[in-house]
């Protein structure tokens, strides 16, 4: 299992239960309350202290290598994710400058979930906006062995008081990546070298090229020999 | 019928025993975990098989706010749990396991819950669609055991039906018997994709070689 398929959901719920009062938990609870999340600061969704985190900065090993295949968070309260990797950010604007980076209107996450989180119980029942996805992370991002890669979540509305006094939203951020390992790292590098896109597919291609020449040189050793292994 | 596809559904208030708030946090088998239905023994593969998991889905959550109400309170098919989280439905995830490796990490590289509902649910809805694609396959080789974990998190949201938040599971994966098992262990070797495609064109490539004129001699 050298190449899989990986998710990371990330979501501001935490401390779950009377007595628990940190804003972050490593993995999950049950019955994890909603955290505030201040508007325009960027949360590592990994270790940024709010929500669930992991025990480290998340980052490849010299034997694996990343591809991050698509990002997504919670369409509402101006919500964006941004990927950063080592200490550059991905996306950028026109001009240069820092942004937030991919909009949750433009990449939804739960896919089909609402813009909006509507006041009230019963116009909460009634909204029915079933958001699609307007970007696809095409080219993948690439995280090289030893690399760190951190993915930022933001809005620009705090999720405290909202949608009206007393209410704190659930908030929530999304990626998917494949992780390549041992042999498969190798290839992935090889295949980065040769400028041709890392997938499953060219990986397995690539394979395949190796037994092929494999057996071509075996079969000239053979006939060098004069048909003798 | 060497290469068959299949689908297996887990449904937690099924069976004898349904699941209930108390298994939150921990993880059922969808096939032996003693929840909803089960079946007689571990999933494994005997020594001429070879399964090639392709899909896994489990009940889907959205996410609200607090204040919203609980327990009677349905949004987007799914109830708010007994304790006010801002979370409809179960908040549940779906790991495999080989063996006793488990398929799905977090970057520190330990062992997660898996899929989230919310990214692979089942059943899909124009309300809950999928942002997740088990792409490359997981293989399940000869001999080995195989396993879906169910872990949900938000107590107060079971019920009985679909509409009221019952847990669900889905795995769909395609079983090759017999010869297509050799001819898939064959494709692995070979470091090509195993589905159905590729299968039918190693047996094409195989009558091909048979049926070629012989080479003439010097």
């Amino acid at each position: 299992m050298s190449m899989r398929s990986q998710v990371y959901e990330w979501s501001n719920l935490a401390a779950g239960g009377a007595g628990l009062t940190s804003t972050s938990t490593l993995r999950r609870t049950v019955d994890a309350q909603p955290q505030v999340v201040p508007k325009d600061r960027e949360y590592d969704i990994f270790i940024g202290g709010i929500g669930n985190n992991i025990t480290k900065p998340a980052e490849t090993t010299a034997t694996q290598f990343i591809v991050i295949e698509d990002i997504a968070c919670s369409a509402y309260l101006g919500g964006a994710v941004q990927v950063r990797i080592n200490t550059t950010d991905y996306f950028q604007n026109p001009d240069v400058t820092d942004q937030a980076g991919v909009p949750g209107l433009a990449s939804p996450y739960p896919r089909g979930s609402s813009n909006e989180l509507p006041a009230g119980t019963a116009n909460l029942i009634a909204d029915n906006t079933q958001l699609l996805k307007s970007f696809d992370l095409y080219p993948d991002v690439y995280v090289l062995p030893g690399q760190v890669f951190q993915i930022l979540y933001s809005l620009t509305t705090t999720n405290a008081d909202y949608p009206a006094a007393g209410n704190t939203a659930v908030v929530s951020a999304f990626v998917k990546y494949t992780l390549y390992d041992g042999p498969d790292a190798l290839i992935a590098n090889k295949l980065l070298e040769l400028g041709v896109t890392i997938n499953p597919n060219n990986v397995d291609w690539y394979k395949r090229t190796l037994i092929e020449q494999q057996q071509r040189s075996r079969v000239a050793a053979t006939a060098t020999n004069g048909g003798s292994a | 019928m060497s290469m068959r596809s299949q689908v297996y559904q887990w449904n937690s208030q099924a069976g004898t025993t349904p699941a209930a708030d108390a298994q939150a946090g921990t993880s059922m088998s969808i096939f032996i975990g003693g929840f909803g239905n089960n079946i007689t023994k571990p999933a494994e593969t005997t020594a001429t098989q070879f399964v090639v998991i392709e899909d896994v889905a489990v009940s889907p959550s959205a996410f609200t706010y607090t204040g919203v109400g609980a327990d009677d309170v349905v949004y987007r098919g799914l109830t708010i749990g007994a304790t006010e989280t801002g979370v409809a439905g179960n908040r549940a995830y779906i790991q495999v396991r080989i063996n006793t490796t488990d398929y799905f990490l977090d970057p520190d590289n330990v062992g997660n819950d898996g899929i989230p509902g919310a990214a692979s649910p089942y059943p899909r809805s124009t309300d809950f669609q999928p942002c997740f694609n088990l792409y490359p396959d997981v293989y399940v080789l000869p001999g080995q055991v195989f396993d879906a974990l169910v872990t949900f998190y938000n107590t107060g949201a079971t019920g009985s039906t679909i509409l009221n938040c019952g847990l669900w599971a889905f795995m769909k994966y395609t079983l090759y018997d017999g010869p297509d098992a050799l001819i898939a262990n064959k494709l692995l070797e070979m470091g090509i994709s195993i589905n159905p495609g590729n299968v039918d064109w190693y047996k094409r490539t195989l009558i091909q070689s048979q049926s070629a004129p012989a080479m003439p001699s010097a």
